[in-house]
C-alpha cells in the first residue's frame, strides 16, 4: 500500500500555513487604514444636481449657515433649504446663469431638488442638531470647514467612538452660542480651558447613555 | 399543593388567580410557568430545512451586495416651503372622532404630513387628554390596504364621473322621489344635516333611517316616557359617594364621557383621607371591567336587572308589585338589595343609581325615579335637552324600511356607511331584501358585505382625511379636520351626500365652513372660524340643562303595565358590544383584534361567555363549541367559562365573523348577529344549548407571562395599611452593588391600582407610539405577543363569586437589573437616569435577559412581524422609534423618545425639565389618570410624593430588584354591613 502523504508534505504544509499567515497579516495592515476611510465615509464627496458652491456662499459672501438651514436650532435636523429659499436672492441675483437652470425648474414645477447626501447617520441613531448647536457646539467640529469646499464633503467618520470622544471629552469643541456658525472662529486663549468654563457655567452634560440617541 | 401554582395571597389571605386552570392547578398552566419559553416558542412556523437555506443563502448573497458600495441617499426639501412645518417635528392638530354619533375632540400628531398618533384633546369641553382604545386604533385604519379605495359598479371598476352621471339622470326621473330611501348610521353633524335636509326638500317622497346596532332606542323611550322630551342624563360621579350600576357598564362600553371616567377614578384615590373613595355596587351578567371595580358585585342575568331594580324601589316603599319578587329568592341577593339600599338612603343627594343603556325604558325611568327619591336630581344627576336633529315626518324606522323593501316600494336604496347587511336584526333578512332592490347605492369606507351585495360601491374618505362636524357627549360641535390629502379617490360622507343631492357646495370645506358662518351669522368671520378649529370645538354648543320634573305616575304605570319577567326561563343570551371590535367596524384593525379582551384576556376570537355552574350543568368545557339556538336560528361558537358570569345565562360579543372584510379580520371568530332578532335585540331567554363534537381552540393570553404565584397585585380595604409581606425581606443579595446616582434626573413611574380600571387604553397607545408588531392568532397562541405593556387581571376569591383586580405590567427599569447582569454583548445596560436601556443593534438574541426577568416584560421578535407591511401602513409609524427586526428582544423604553424630546428643548431653553412636561404614552392616555411618571430625584414632583404614600410597593420586592416603577395598593370600599366571604 503506498503512502498518501511523502515526508515532504509536512514541509510544504509548514511552508503554506507561514505564507497563510503573512498574507492576512499583510493584507490586514494594508486594507484597514484604507477601509477605515471606506467604512467611516470621510471623504466621500458626491456631485450634487446643482453645482451649488458653499465656499461662495459661505465663505466669500460670508452668508450665515442658518439663513438656509433655518431648523437647526429648532429640531433634529438642520434641513436642506427649499427651492423657495434659494430665490429669495436668485430671483434677483444672476436669474440668468445656466448654472440655476434646475433650480428654476423645480420652483415652477414644484418638484424638489434631489441633493444627495453627504452626512449620514445609521437608521437607529437619533441625532439632534438643536442638541448641540444650542449649546455651543459649533457646526465646524462635525462638518468641518464647509466655508472652503466648493463641494461638501465628510471630513469626520461620524462613527459611534467619534460621537463618544466628544461627549466624555466635550470642552475643546464648546464655544459661546453667538459663534457657533462662525467656522474660522478661534478663542484668543486656550480653547480647552474656554470649554471647561463654559461647561461649567452651562451645566452640560453630554448623556453617555445608549438611550440618548439609540431609542 | 405545588408552591408554583398556588395564586398569591392577599393580605387578608385570600387568593389569587389568572384562570381557572391555576386555581384548579391544571397540567396546562404549570406549563406556562415553568418553562423558561412556552412551548414551540424556538420552532419556525412552518419548520422546512428547504426554506431555511433558501433564506439563507439569499441574505448571505444580500448581504454582499450591500456591502459593495455606500448607496446612495437623496434629501428632498419642499420646493416650495410649507408655513409652520419644520422637517422631523411633529405638528399636533385638533380634530374629532366619530362613533355612532358622538364626535369627541381628539388631537392628532402628525409627522411631515402623515397622522401617526391621535391623542385626548384637553382644550375640548369633553376631553381629558386621555383617548379610548378606539381612536387609538383609528389612524392604523386610514393606512389599511384592504380599504375600499375606487368605485365599484356590479363589481366592476367605474368612476365617480360614471357615477355623477348616473345618479344625476336617476334622480331626475325619480319624480318626488317616493321610491327613494336612505339608510345611515346616526348622523350628529349639523353641517351634513343642512345637507341632508336639502336633499329630503328635494325629495319630498324619500325617507331617512338611522340605524346603529348599538345604539338601542331605549334611553330615548325612557326619556320620552319620564319628560316626554328628548332629554339625556347627565351623571356628576364626582359629586357621588355611593354609585349603584343596574347592569350599566359605565368605565367599559357604555362609556358616559372622558370626563366621566376620569371623575370616577379621581373618586377612587384615597388620597387625604379614607372618606374621600366612593363605593360602588355593581349588579351584572358578564363580568365587565365596571364589576371589575366593584366594591360589592351581585350576579343577575339581565332580565332579572327589572326585578331587582323593583325590589330595590320596593326597599324604599315605592313600590312592590308581588309578581317580581322570584328574583329575590336567594337570600345573599336579599341582603345585598337591603344592605345596599340603607347605604344609598344614607347618602341623600350624593349617592348615584345608573341603569345600562341596554335595560328597557322602564328600567331606566325607574332609575331616574328613585335618583329623585334619593335627592340625586340636580346633585349627581341632572339632564340635557338634545336638540333632535331630525324631526320631520320623513324618518323611517328600520322596520318599517324593512316592510318597505319586502312590500317592494323601495326602487333606490343610499345606504351611507354602517354595515346593514352584517348588522341588521336577523329576522329582517336584510341581505334577502337588498337583493331585489332595483337600485343600490352603497357609500362605506369598507368593501364590506354591505357592498358586496349592492349595484355602486362608492369609497369613503376616512376621518382624518374629511372635513366635518359633530356632537360630543354633551353636546359640545366638535370640528373635524383632515391630516392628510385622501389617499384614495374617496369623498367625505357631507360630499357624498351633496353629490347625490345636487346641493350648491360641492367640497367638504366649503359645506362645514359655510354652515358655520351662516350660523354665526354677523359674529362669525373667518377669525372665529379659525380659533375655532385650533381648539377643535365650538364653544358654547353644549346640550342645554334641562329642568327635570320626574313624572312620577307615568313611571308607575309604565311598570305595572309590564308584564312579569323576573323569572329565567331556559339559558338566556345576551349581546354585548365588543370591547375590540365595537359592533364588526374594527374586524380590519390588528392593533384591536390582538387586544385581549379587558376580563376574559380572549384575542382574535370571541366566545359564548358563560359561568363555571353552567358550564357544568352543560358538560362543556373551554375550546368546546356549542351550538345555541333561540326561536329556530343558531349559531355555533366556543366556549369561554368566564369566572364571576351569572348562571344560566350566555353572552354573546357582536362584532367578529365578518366574512366580506380586508385581509386581517377574515373569519375572525364567530358571527352572532344572526340570533339577534329586532325583539331580542339585546337579551332573549329560552335558548337551548347543545354540545357539538368541534373544539375551537382560543388564544387566551390569561396565562401568559404568570409569575409563579408571587404577590404581584396588592389589594387593601379602606382602613387597612400595607402589612409586611412575609417575603418582603431581601434575601437576594446582589452580586455587586451598583452605585445609583442622584444626581440629575432619575425617571420613575408610579401605577395607581385603585383607579386603574383595566380599559387597554395603555396597551394600545403604547402599540401606535412604539411601533409594536402584532403577531397574529397562532402566535398569541405560542406566547409571543408583542405588547410592552399588558394588563394582568387576577381573580379574588371563589370562582363562583369572585372580585378581579387589574394590574398593568411594563418594564420595571429596575435598578438592581436582572437582564443586565446576563447580556453577553451589553445590549441592554443602565442609564445614568435610571433606564434601562435595550440597544436593538447590538442585541444579537440569546433571549437570557428575557429568561432572567422576574417580571416577564421583554418581548423577542420571534419572526419578521415588520416584513410584509405595505407602503401605506409604514406611514404609521413614529419615525422617532426603531423599527425592530427579527431576532431582538425590545422592551418598555418609558418612552425615552419622548424624554429624549423634552430634555432637549429644556436644554436649548436652558432650563430643566419641568414635572409633568414629560408624559409617557401609556399615562398620557390613561382614562383615569392612574399612571404617573416623572422625577424620583425631585422631591416635589408628582411621582416622588407617590411613592412616599402608605400605599407605595414594589412587586417582587424581595428580590431586591429596585424597581423604578411602583404601584400604589388597589383599595376597596366595602360596606361593613356585607363582609366580603358573605
Amino acid at each position: 500500500m503506498t503512502q498518501i502523504f511523502q515526508p515532504s508534505t509536512d514541509r510544504w504544509l509548514r511552508f503554506f500555513f507561514l505564507a497563510f499567515v503573512l498574507i492576512a497579516v499583510g493584507t490586514i495592515a494594508v486594507a484597514v487604514p484604507g477601509m477605515q476611510s471606506a467604512m467611516t465615509g470621510v471623504g466621500y464627496q458626491p456631485t450634487q444636481p446643482v453645482p451649488f458652491s458653499h465656499k461662495l456662499h459661505a465663505g466669500e459672501l460670508a452668508m450665515d449657515c442658518t439663513y438656509c438651514h433655518n431648523t437647526v436650532d429648532r429640531a433634529d435636523y438642520a434641513a436642506i433649504p427649499t427651492t423657495e429659499t434659494c430665490l429669495n436672492c436668485h430671483a434677483r441675483v444672476v436669474p440668468n446663469s445656466p448654472l440655476l437652470v434646475d433650480v428654476f425648474e423645480s420652483y415652477g414645477s414644484r418638484v424638489p431638488i434631489e441633493w444627495i447626501r453627504v452626512h449620514r447617520l445609521p437608521d437607529y441613531t437619533y441625532f439632534s442638531h438643536q442638541a448641540h448647536v444650542t449649546v455651543g457646539v459649533s457646526c465646524v467640529s462635525c462638518h468641518g470647514r464647509v466655508d472652503q469646499m466648493e463641494e461638501v464633503r465628510q471630513v469626520e467618520p461620524l462613527n459611534m467612538a467619534w460621537c463618544l470622544d466628544c461627549h466624555r471629552h466635550p470642552e475643546a469643541e464648546l464655544r459661546p452660542s453667538e459663534f457657533v456658525t462662525d467656522l474660522a472662529w478661534q478663542p484668543d486663549n486656550d480653547p480647552v480651558e474656554l470649554g471647561r468654563q463654559l461647561r461649567a457655567m452651562n451645566d452640560i452634560n453630554p448623556p453617555e447613555n445608549c438611550s440618548a440617541c439609540h431609542r | 399543593m405545588s408552591p408554583i401554582t398556588t395564586g398569591q395571597k392577599t393580605e387578608s389571605g385570600r387568593q389569587y388567580w389568572r384562570s381557572l386552570e391555576q386555581l384548579h392547578q391544571s397540567p396546562s398552566f404549570d406549563r406556562w410557568v415553568e418553562r423558561e419559553f412556552p412551548l414551540n416558542a424556538t420552532q419556525l412556523d412552518e419548520p422546512s430545512r428547504r426554506t431555511l437555506l433558501k433564506l439563507m443563502a439569499a441574505s448571505f448573497g444580500l448581504a454582499g451586495a450591500v456591502a459593495c458600495r455606500r448607496p446612495v441617499e437623496n434629501i428632498l426639501p419642499f420646493s416650495r416651503g410649507v408655513e409652520d412645518l419644520i422637517p422631523g417635528k411633529s405638528v399636533y392638530y385638533a380634530s374629532g372622532f366619530s362613533l355612532d354619533g358622538v364626535t369627541d375632540g381628539v388631537l392628532i400628531e402628525t409627522h411631515d404630513g402623515r397622522p401617526t398618533k391621535v391623542e385626548g384633546n384637553r382644550e375640548h369641553p369633553t376631553g381629558t387628554g386621555a383617548a379610548t382604545v378606539f381612536e387609538q386604533a383609528s389612524v392604523l385604519q386610514v393606512y389599511d390596504p384592504d380599504r375600499a379605495k375606487s368605485v365599484l359598479r356590479n363589481r366592476a371598476p367605474s368612476t365617480w364621473e360614471e357615477f355623477e352621471t348616473f345618479v344625476t339622470a336617476h334622480l331626475e326621473q325619480a319624480g318626488d322621489g317616493s321610491g327613494i330611501r336612505f339608510l345611515s348610521d346616526p348622523i350628529s353633524s349639523p353641517s351634513l344635516n343642512l345637507v341632508r335636509s336639502h336633499v329630503l326638500e328635494r325629495f319630498p317622497g324619500a325617507r331617512w333611517t338611522e340605524y346603529a346596532p348599538l345604539v338601542g332606542d331605549q334611553v330615548s323611550a325612557a326619556a320620552r316616557l319620564v319628560f316626554n322630551r328628548e332629554v339625556q342624563p347627565v351623571y356628576d360621579l364626582s359629586a357621588a359617594d355611593r354609585v349603584l350600576s343596574l347592569d350599566a357598564d359605565f368605565l367599559g362600553l357604555d362609556w358616559l364621557g372622558k370626563t366621566a371616567t376620569r371623575d370616577f377614578g379621581r373618586r377612587r384615590r384615597p388620597a387625604t383621607g379614607t372618606d374621600t373613595i366612593n363605593r360602588l355596587y355593581v349588579a351584572e351578567s358578564r363580568f365587565s371591567v365596571t364589576g371589575a371595580m366593584a366594591d360589592h358585585r351581585l350576579r343577575v342575568t339581565p332580565a332579572e336587572i327589572e326585578g331587582i331594580a323593583v325590589a330595590l324601589a320596593g326597599e324604599f316603599g315605592l313600590f312592590t308589585p308581588e309578581a317580581r319578587s322570584a328574583v329575590l329568592e336567594d337570600p345573599y341577593r336579599r341582603r345585598w338589595l337591603s344592605a345596599t339600599a340603607r347605604d344609598l338612603a344614607s347618602h341623600r343627594g350624593r349617592s348615584l343609581i345608573l341603569a345600562g343603556s341596554r335595560q328597557p325604558a322602564e328600567v331606566q325611568a325607574l332609575a331616574y325615579w328613585l335618583n329623585e327619591f334619593l335627592g340625586n336630581v340636580g346633585e349627581t344627576v341632572s339632564f340635557a335637552e338634545v336638540s333632535p336633529l331630525v324631526d320631520s315626518p320623513q324618518d323611517l324606522s328600520l322596520t318599517d324600511l324593512a316592510s318597505e323593501m319586502a312590500a317592494g316600494r323601495v326602487t333606490t336604496l343610499v345606504m351611507v356607511n354602517g354595515n346593514p347587511a352584517f348588522d341588521t336584526p336577523a329576522d329582517l333578512g336584510f341581505s334577502d331584501l337588498l337583493a331585489d332592490i332595483p337600485t343600490t347605492i352603497r357609500f362605506g369606507i369598507e368593501e364590506d358585505e354591505t357592498a358586496a351585495l349592492s349595484e355602486w360601491v362608492l369609497p369613503a374618505s376616512h376621518y382624518l382625511e374629511a372635513w366635518g362636524d359633530g356632537r360630543a357627549t354633551n353636546g359640545t360641535v366638535t370640528l373635524q379636520q383632515p391630516m392628510i390629502q385622501p389617499l384614495y379617490d374617496t369623498r367625505s360622507t357631507a360630499e357624498f351626500v351633496a353629490l347625490v343631492g345636487n346641493y350648491p357646495e360641492s367640497g367638504g370645506y366649503d359645506i362645514v365652513r359655510n354652515y358655520w358662518l351662516e350660523e354665526w351669522g354677523a359674529s362669525g368671520d373667518e377669525r372665529r372660524w379659525r380659533r375655532a378649529l385650533h381648539d377643535g370645538a365650538i364653544p358654547e354648543t353644549a346640550y342645554p340643562e334641562f329642568d327635570a320634573t320626574i313624572d312620577v305616575t307615568a313611571i308607575r304605570e309604565a311598570l305595572e303595565q309590564r308584564q312579569s319577567s323576573g323569572a329565567v326561563d331556559g339559558i338566556e343570551v345576551s349581546f354585548y358590544p365588543d370591547a375590540a371590535m365595537y359592533d364588526g367596524r374594527f374586524a380590519n384593525n390588528g392593533w384591536l383584534q390582538e387586544t385581549p379582551d379587558p376580563m376574559s384576556k380572549l384575542t382574535w376570537d370571541n366566545a359564548a361567555l358563560l359561568s363555571p355552574v353552567t358550564a357544568k350543568t352543560l358538560a362543556v368545557e373551554n375550546n368546546d363549541v356549542i351550538q345555541i339556538e333561540v326561536g329556530g336560528r343558531s349559531v355555533e361558537i366556543p366556549v369561554l367559562i368566564q369566572p364571576g358570569h351569572a348562571d344560566k345565562a350566555i353572552s354573546l360579543s357582536l362584532g367578529y365573523g365578518r366574512t366580506s372584510v380586508g385581509s386581517v379580520g377574515r373569519h375572525v371568530g364567530q358571527d352572532v348577529y344572526p340570533l339577534r332578532t329586532t325583539e331580542a335585540f339585546w337579551h332573549c331567554s329560552g335558548a337551548t344549548v347543545r354540545k357539538t363534537t368541534k373544539r375551537h381552540p382560543l388564544a387566551c393570553t390569561q396565562d401568559h407571562h404568570s409569575m409563579e404565584g408571587r404577590p404581584v397585585a396588592r389589594e387593601l380595604s379602606v382602613g387597612e395599611s400595607l402589612s409586611a409581606s412575609h417575603e418582603s425581606e431581601v434575601h437576594h443579595a446582589p452580586l455587586y452593588q451598583r452605585t445609583n446616582s442622584d444626581d440629575g434626573y432619575q425617571w420613575g413611574m408610579s401605577i395607581d391600582l385603585s383607579s386603574c380600571i383595566g380599559c387597554n387604553a395603555c396597551m394600545v397607545a403604547c402599540q401606535a407610539e412604539n411601533n409594536i408588531p402584532i403577531v397574529g392568532k397562532a402566535e398569541v397562541a405560542n406566547g409571543r405577543e408583542m405588547h410592552w405593556i399588558r394588563l394582568d387581571r387576577y381573580y379574588v376569591g371563589d370562582e363562583n363569586e369572585p372580585q378581579a383586580v387589574t394590574q398593568p405590567v411594563a418594564c420595571q427599569h429596575c435598578e438592581n437589573a436582572p437582564c443586565e447582569t446576563v447580556c453577553p454583548v451589553a445590549a441592554t445596560v443602565h442609564s445614568d437616569e435610571g433606564l434601562n436601556d435595550m440597544v436593538y443593534n447590538r442585541c444579537v438574541g440569546t433571549r437570557y435577559c428575557a429568561n432572567n426577568c422576574p417580571y416577564k416584560v421583554r418581548r423577542f421578535n420571534y419572526l419578521d412581524y415588520h416584513g410584509d407591511f405595505a407602503e401605506t401602513e409604514k406611514m404609521a409609524f413614529n419615525p422617532n422609534v426603531t423599527v425592530r427586526m427579527r431576532g431582538v428582544m425590545e422592551k418598555c423604553t418609558y418612552c425615552v423618545q419622548r424624554i429624549q424630546e423634552a430634555k432637549i428643548t429644556a436644554s436649548s431653553e436652558s432650563r430643566d425639565v419641568q414635572d409633568g412636561e414629560i408624559q409617557s404614552a401609556c399615562q398620557q392616555t390613561c382614562p383615569t389618570e392612574a399612571i404617573v411618571f416623572g422625577n424620583i430625584a425631585d422631591p416635589n414632583s408628582e411621582v416622588a410624593r407617590l411613592r412616599s404614600e402608605p400605599r407605595n410597593y414594589s412587586v417582587l420586592e424581595e428580590l431586591n430588584t429596585k424597581p423604578r416603577t411602583t404601584y400604589l395598593a388597589k383599595v376597596r370600599n366595602p360596606n361593613p354591613e356585607l363582609s366580603v366571604d358573605g
